[in-house]
This record gives C-alpha cells, sequence and structure tokens, in this order.
C-alpha cells in the first residue's frame, strides 16, 4: 500500500541520514575532549543495548551487567600482558568468557522473581568485583587486585589496539553500536525475539505455546554477556587502565540499566536515546557544576529517574516516537488504525 | 481411536487430593465435556494432562505415549494446545503478534508465520482486530485471541478451560460456532465450562467430576438425567424420585 | 579459643544493630512489598539527622532518639506517599513491582548526593560520653556502645512484635499485607495503611542511625554498605519477619567477625554474598518467612 511504503521510506531516509552525520562526525569534530564524549557516548549507548537484550526483551531486571565488562578488559589485557595476544583475539576470548559465565549465573537466577533476580545480580555482580579486587594473580596472569592493569603505550598500532588520535576510536565503537543495533533489530523480527518478548510478559502463556522460556533467557544472557564483554576490551584500549570498582562497579551495573529504563527498555531505539539524552546530562553537569557541587549530576540523574518511572514508565521513547510518527504522518498524509496506539 | 487416555490419575496437594484416580478417554475427532461443580477438580486434571505439574499417580497418554510429567513446552510440540480460564494475552503487543507467537512453533520463517497467523485470524473474526493491542480489545475478543493463539501452534487436541466465562449469550453462541468449526477441521476438543446449554450443545460426550472423582459419564442427554449430576449441582432434594 | 568467643561476642552485638537496619526493610518488603532501594540512604539521613542533632545540642544520641525517629517516620510516610504510590497504583496489576524498585533507586541517588553536597564528603563521628567506651565480663571485653545497640534492637523487635500482634493498627498492617483488595474491602485505607507502614520502616532506620553514631562514621555513602547488607539480612530472615531480621543480622555480624580472624575483611564480603546467593537458590523463603511470601 503506498501509504505504508511512504511511511516506512521515510524511516530508512532518517536512518541514513542520522548514519551519515554519526559517520561525518569526525571530520567537523577535531577536539579530542569532544571526540572522547561522544566516543563514550557510544560505549554507554551500545553497553544498553546489550544489556536490553536481557533487561528488555527477557523481562527481567539484571543490575550487575558491568562484572562482564569487566571480565572483557580482564581477559583480553592479562592476555596481552603475559601473552603479546593481540586484543582484537582476546576481545573474542573475553567474550566467550564472559558467555559462560552468563550462563553459569543465568540458570539459577532467571528462575527467581523479578525482585530476587535484581538482588542476585548484585550479588553476584559486587561478589566478582570483589574477588577481583583480592586477587594479585591467577596462576600466572597479574590481576593487581584494586589497583588495576596498566597497558603499556605502543603508539598507533593496530595490531595492538592503540591508536594515538581518537578517530579510529570513534569509527570502531560507532560501527559496534551499529552492529548491536542490527542484532537486536533482526532479533526483534524473528522468532527469539518474539518468543523472550512472549516469555518476559506471560510465562505461563508462553510455555503453554511450546516455548521453552527458561532456555531462550539463557540465550539471551549469554549473547548479552558474550557482547557487553567485548566493549569491555574496547574500554581498556581507550583508556590504556582500569580498575574493578572502575570498570566492575555498581555504579556503571545501575547507569547502563537505568539509561535503558529510561529510554525505554524493551526497544530498539530506546537505550540508544536514553544515552543520547542522560550521557551529556551526565559529562556537563560534572565538567561545569562538579567543583561547585559534586554529584548535582546523581541528583539530577535520580530525579529524572523517579520522573519518568512514574510518568512514563515505558520510557522516553514512548512520547518521543509518537512525536516522530506524528510529523512523518503529517508529511506522508498517511493515517493509522484507531487503536494501533496506546489509547 | 482413542487420541487421550487418562488412568487412574491420581493429584495431591500436600494433604489435599485434588483428584482421585481418574479414567477418561476421548475419541478423536470428538467433543469431550468434563463438568463438575466449583474446585471438583476439572481444572487441576487440564493442568496435568497440559504439564503444569505432573501427576501424582497414574498415566496420561497421548497417541499411545505416556506424556506425565512432561513440560508444557513439549506438551504443546506434540500437539496439544490450551487455553487459560483467566486470559493471558501478551497485553503490550498486537493480536497478529500474540498468535504470531503460536505459528512459530511450526515454523521459523517470519513470514511464514505471519502468513499462518493471519489465517487463524481470519477463521476466527479477528483479521479486522490484527493490529490492536490486545490490551484494548473486549473480554469476548480477548477468549477468541487465546483460542487463535493456541490454534497458531496446530494442535490435534485442545483443552478449552472455561472458554466462555465472562461472554453474553450472543457471544456464547458465536463461540459455540467457532469450536465446532474447529472440530470440523480435524481438531479434536477437551472442553472445561460452567454454562450448562453450551456444553450440553457442543459435547459428543461428557465426564462429570466432584470432589476429585468422576461420579457420571455419558451422552449429555444422559448425564442430565443422572440423579448422582443432579445432587451434586443442586442437593439432595431435587432428585426425582 | 579466646579469640573466638570474642569475635563471636563482637558478631553478635554488630549483627544484632545490622538486624535492627534491617527491622524497617523487612518490614516494608514484607508488608507494603516495596523493595526500597533507597533504605540505606533514608539510615544515613537518620545517621545525619543523628549527628546535628548530637553536635547542635551537645543531646546523648540515645536522647536524640525521640526527635529523629519520629522526623524519621514523616519522611517516610511523605516518601510513601508521594514518590511511591503514584508508582504503584500504576502497577496494581503487575505481580513484580519492578518499577519501584527503580523509583527508589532514583530516591537513593538523590538522597545521597544531596547529602554530599550539602555537607560534604568528609567523614564524620561524634564524640560522645560512651564513645570507645568498654566494659570487661571475665576475659572479654564489650563495647559499650554496641551493647547499649544490642540492647535497643532487642526492645524495638519487641515493641514492633507487639504492635504488630497486639495493636489494632498493626493488625490492620498485617491483613493488608495478606490481601490488599480484601482489607481494602473490610474498610481499611489501604494507602493510608501503607504510609503507615511505611513510617514506621523509616522511623526504625531513625533509631538505627542513632544507635550508630556513637561508634560508626557517618559520611554520605554510608548507605550503601547498609542498604545491600540489609537486603541480605532479609532474605536471609524472611520476607516480613522481625525475629528473622534479628536473626538474619546476627547471621552476618558473626560471618563478618569470626571469618576476619582468618582472612581479610574483603574476602568476608564475597562469603557475605555467597551466603546469600545459595539461600536464594536453596531456600529463597528465607529461615523464618513462609513459602507463601514470594
Amino acid at each position: 500500500m503506498k501509504d505504508g511504503l511512504n511511511k516506512e521510506k521515510t524511516n530508512y531516509l532518517m536512518m541514513i541520514v542520522v548514519l551519515v552525520i554519526a559517520f561525518l562526525l569526525p571530520v567537523a569534530v577535531h577536539s579530542p575532549a569532544y571526540l572522547q564524549i561522544l566516543i563514550l557516548l557510544f560505549f554507554y549507548a551500545y553497553l544498553t543495548t546489550c544489556w536490553n537484550l536481557v533487561g528488555g526483551f527477557a523481562g527481567v531486571l539484571p543490575l550487575g551487567h558491568s562484572a562482564f565488562v569487566g571480565i572483557g578488559a580482564y581477559t583480553s589485557t592479562t592476555l596481552y600482558l603475559h601473552y603479546g595476544l593481540s586484543p582484537w583475539i582476546g576481545m573474542f576470548a573475553g567474550g566467550i568468557l564472559a558467555a559462560v559465565v552468563g550462563i553459569i549465573i543465568g540458570k539459577p537466577t532467571l528462575k527467581l522473581r523479578g525482585a530476587y533476580f535484581a538482588l542476585a545480580t548484585i550479588a553476584f555482580g559486587e561478589g566478582i568485583r570483589v574477588m577481583t579486587e583480592n586477587i594479585g594473580n591467577i596462576g600466572p596472569f597479574l590481576i593487581n587486585g584494586p589497583r588495576g592493569l596498566l597497558i603499556p603505550l605502543k603508539g598507533n598500532s593496530f595490531s595492538n589496539f592503540q591508536f594515538l588520535s581518537k578517530v579510529p576510536y570513534y569509527y570502531i565503537m560507532l560501527v559496534m553500536l551499529i552492529i548491536v543495533l542490527l542484532i537486536t533489530y533482526v532479533f526483534s523480527r524473528r522468532r527469539m525475539g518474539y518468543y523472550l518478548a512472549a516469555g518476559g510478559e506471560e510465562q505461563e502463556a508462553a510455555e503453554a505455546l511450546g516455548v521453552n522460556v527458561a532456555r531462550y533467557k539463557l540465550i539471551a544472557m549469554a549473547l548479552s554477556c558474550f557482547l557487553t564483554a567485548l566493549a569491555g576490551t574496547f574500554y581498556a584500549q581507550l583508556m590504556l587502565y582500569f580498575y574493578p570498582k572502575g570498570i566492575m562497579g555498581l555504579d556503571l551495573s545501575f547507569e547502563i540499566a537505568f539509561i535503558a529504563l529510561i529510554g525505554g527498555r524493551g526497544t530498539i531505539i530506546g537505550p540508544v536515546l536514553g544515552a543520547l539524552l542522560l550521557r551529556p546530562v551526565n559529562e556537563f553537569t560534572r565538567m561545569y557544576l562538579s567543583g561547585l557541587l559534586p554529584g548535582l549530576h546523581l541528583v539530577i540523574f535520580g530525579l529524572i529517574l523517579i520522573f519518568v518511572m512514574i510518568y512514563l514508565p515505558r520510557g522516553l521513547q514512548e512520547p518521543l516516537s509518537r512525536l516522530y510518527n506524528w510529523c512523518v504522518d503529517k508529511i506522508t498524509g498517511a493515517s493509522q488504525a484507531k487503536g494501533a496506539y496506546d489509547v | 481411536m482413542k487420541l487421550l487416555e487418562i488412568k487412574n490419575l491420581t493429584k495431591n496437594f500436600g494433604g489435599l487430593k485434588a483428584v482421585n484416580s481418574m479414567n477418561l478417554s476421548i475419541e478423536k475427532g470428538k467433543i469431550l465435556g468434563l463438568i463438575g461443580p466449583n474446585g471438583a477438580g476439572k481444572s487441576t486434571v487440564f493442568n496435568c494432562v497440559a504439564g503444569v505439574y505432573p501427576p501424582s499417580s497414574g498415566q496420561i497418554m497421548f497417541k499411545d505415549e505416556n506424556i506425565s510429567g512432561q513440560s508444557p513446552w513439549d506438551i504443546c510440540k506434540k500437539r496439544i494446545g490450551r487455553t487459560f480460564q483467566l486470559v493471558k494475552p501478551f497485553g503490550q503487543r498486537t493480536v497478529l503478534y500474540n498468535v504470531m507467537v503460536g505459528s512459530f512453533l511450526r515454523t521459523i520463517s517470519p513470514s511464514e508465520a505471519r502468513d499462518r497467523s493471519i489465517e487463524v485470524l481470519r477463521k476466527l473474526h479477528l483479521y479486522d482486530k490484527k493490529d490492536l493491542l490486545t490490551k484494548n480489545l473486549t473480554i469476548a475478543d480477548r477468549k477468541r485471541l487465546e483460542l487463535a493463539r493456541a490454534l497458531a501452534t496446530e494442535p490435534e487436541l485442545l483443552l478449552l478451560d472455561e472458554v466462555m466465562a465472562g461472554l453474553r449469550p450472543t457471544e456464547v453462541e458465536e463461540m459455540i460456532d467457532i469450536i465446532q468449526e474447529i472440530r470440523a477441521g480435524g481438531v479434536t476438543v477437551f472442553v472445561i465450562e460452567h454454562i450448562i446449554k453450551a456444553v450440553m450443545a457442543l459435547s459428543d460426550w461428557i465426564v462429570v467430576i466432584n470432589f476429585g472423582e468422576k461420579i457420571a459419564e455419558g451422552t449429555p442427554d444422559e448425564v442430565s438425567r443422572d440423579e448422582n449430576v443432579i445432587k451434586a449441582y443442586l442437593g439432595e432434594d431435587y432428585v426425582v424420585t | 579459643m579466646d579469640i573466638i568467643f570474642q569475635a563471636i561476642i563482637n558478631g553478635v552485638l554488630i549483627g544484632s544493630i545490622y538486624g535492627l537496619t534491617a527491622l524497617g526493610l523487612t518490614l516494608i518488603f514484607g508488608v507494603i512489598k516495596v523493595i526500597n532501594f533507597a533504605h540505606g540512604s533514608i539510615l544515613m539521613v537518620g545517621m545525619y539527622a543523628a549527628y546535628w542533632m548530637v553536635k547542635l545540642t551537645g543531646l546523648n544520641p540515645y536522647l536524640a532518639l525521640v526527635v529523629v525517629t519520629p522526623a524519621l517516620f514523616f519522611f517516610g510516610y511523605f516518601m510513601q506517599q508521594v514518590v511511591i504510590k503514584p508508582v504503584f497504583k500504576a502497577e496494581r496489576d503487575v505481580r513484580e513491582p519492578v518499577t519501584v524498585i527503580i523509583v527508589t533507586t532514583g530516591v537513593w541517588y538523590v538522597l545521597d548526593n544531596l547529602s554530599l553536597m550539602m555537607f560534604g564528603a568528609e567523614y564524620r563521628v561524634v564524640k560522645t560520653g560512651i564513645t570507645g567506651h568498654t566494659f570487661a565480663l571475665g576475659d572479654f571485653i564489650f563495647s559499650t556502645p554496641k551493647v547499649y545497640g544490642f540492647l535497643i534492637t532487642i526492645a524495638t523487635a519487641l515493641a514492633l512484635f507487639a504492635f504488630m500482634k497486639y495493636t489494632r493498627m498493626g493488625k490492620a498492617i498485617r491483613a493488608a499485607s495478606l490481601d490488599r483488595d480484601a482489607a481494602s474491602l473490610m474498610g481499611i485505607n489501604q494507602y493510608k495503611i501503607y504510609n503507615i507502614a511505611f513510617g514506621i520502616g523509616t522511623a526504625t532506620a531513625g533509631i538505627a542511625g542513632c544507635v550508630l553514631i556513637p561508634f560508626y562514621y557517618v559520611f554520605p555513602t554510608v548507605g550503601v554498605i547498609f542498604d545491600i547488607k540489609a537486603f541480605i539480612i532479609v532474605v536471609l530472615g524472611g520476607l516480613g519477619s522481625i525475629n528473622g531480621a534479628v536473626l538474619g543480622g546476627i547471621i552476618v555480624g558473626l560471618i563478618e567477625s569470626v571469618f576476619s580472624q582468618f582472612m581479610a575483611s574483603t574476602w568476608t564480603e564475597a562469603i557475605i554474598y555467597a551466603v546469600f546467593l545459595l539461600i536464594l537458590f536453596f531456600k529463597p523463603s528465607g529461615l523464618f518467612g513462609s513459602k507463601m511470601d514470594w
């Protein structure tokens, strides 16, 4: 139908415009500080999108996901420091380890009710962090406890996953983000996505329709953990230094979850939107106000959280996408069936 | 051919015997109605068949295979579908989405699942509402959606748990027609129902249960005249001697 | 052997106070079914309130109880009314009010960082008459403020227990926790009950705050440690169980105290998490909770 095609075409057009802008930004933005802000923006958007696979689609509330970021960072870095293994390969080793840990954790916890699951993930996340802080070495591998790991500077070296300029990091993270968004999109259109959404909403009903909900949640968990760990390696290579409280702390876990929740979990655009809106607030209040009023960005964050959860429980993506759809409809002159949106 | 055979099914919950040595069978292509006063154990029988919990003892044979104690999803894969008494639609999703979850059991292709779901929706007169969010549906439509979803899994045996509850008389009539069409399509149906008129109209065979035990069975006609049945429902005083 | 006994004594004393901090949480969790992630922050508020009371008026912290406790009661009442109730109403039919967790986390962030902004990050402690005071019984040393804490914990637990069992309000709260709608039909205003129950929960956090400041540092994020511990204790002891909270607290205190004789205290943290997870997997209703509760 002509109307439907116009709407889809408009969406594709918008996406292409956004992509082009994203790819061309480094041409206009030269300041490393601003590039860093953008890189971290993509980093958080990536993390929340990965989180969304479990927290959004599977309908549970994992609050310990930073542990997997840490697993990724520590795995690739220790392999690099000890064997000289390129972090590109170490990245995937970290991902696999994270997936395995995720399955081990997921198997007993995904059976628990909502709040208990959340508490269990906190316990696991903090447990892993605490253990990491206590360990000096695992066999020959240096872990260095609370002091963290330092990666020696090698200058511009692709195989060592290090670059002097921020620009390569920018593109790597951007591509990673696009990939996970694509994965999420494909997921949502295929059986896996339908089953997860159903199982997350009404487990009994889904099971009566032939869905082994527990198994699908576990698959989502494994995938989410794998992808999350990849970002851990990226972070390690970007900063060349990390330590347990920073990379596997509760703060990061909570931030990832809450950005997704404020943006709108279970949707594709929600987590990215959340990151786009909240990270700049975070960065700018921290940059300009933390001298005067330390912690203000968290107060603002907390207030937004409260407000959104009370008035917009499905996240900011709901009013924003309705606004977007309304604009598109005005432009293409199409109309939607009544009741197709929330009344 | 006996599609479903329940042999000496007993289910205990702690000290309570919900179902006691129940024997029941359904012929392929027939409609069996299970009736009885509230708390008689009807849903327990259903839930044992559907795999929600395993029987404490006894066997449930489906196409000569013992399915007792299997998981609900495996049982669905083996072609037993069920609806819930309190409907459980995936509320944040559209009608079509809901049915597609069912169709995905038999095909992995999203477009194929979509096509099959649309066919099911047409059969149940829900096609016009396919893009509505389920939380905006009326109760009658929700019941039909529940049915559509289960049908999408292409069952050979369909368990309907009080699918008429809450419907108006005209809606009940419609539902009776739909179920008869389903049977005509080759699906064997096992109904729990309170609306006596509907059960009598639909069923080829009726089993009456009270306090977890079968107290009567037969054709609708035979059962409506059975003393024990009248006693169970209406009390001693109504038995005509 | 003596060292172990001493560790046990310390463990029981500090553990009982942990239990006190968890009392409010188990009530709120058990009765209103609200997972209040801001509980630790409210404890922090109680501690600062007690701190300032003592610092500015020179009052004995145990007397400050009289002011701090009701103050925190109203704080809780207000919080439930303004922040949690709207979320609750929106999520009426949802079995697991997950949004409440998120909202209370928002409150946690706000409270912790507001106090960071207002009071600064430094660690504070008040010198009271009994700070650092100890007495000896036989070969063993008892820290006086902790003993007072222990006694106050027992007293509070008993008072709460009596309140829930014998007073009209207590029974109403219990009724509301068992079946919201039924209680409502019997003329109990559920939301008012929740406000009161929440208030009682936060009031006990106030008591805990007063008990803690004679020997514990107060700083903006002090609540975080207590928060997690409190949840562990609540799950350990069983949702809504008063004796469960006290006993659970003592168990946690014992683990900390005894195990730290043999290993770094950070490992004891890991052990507590491990115990917590084991309980979640094998007996999620906790020591004293009923299977139905969860």
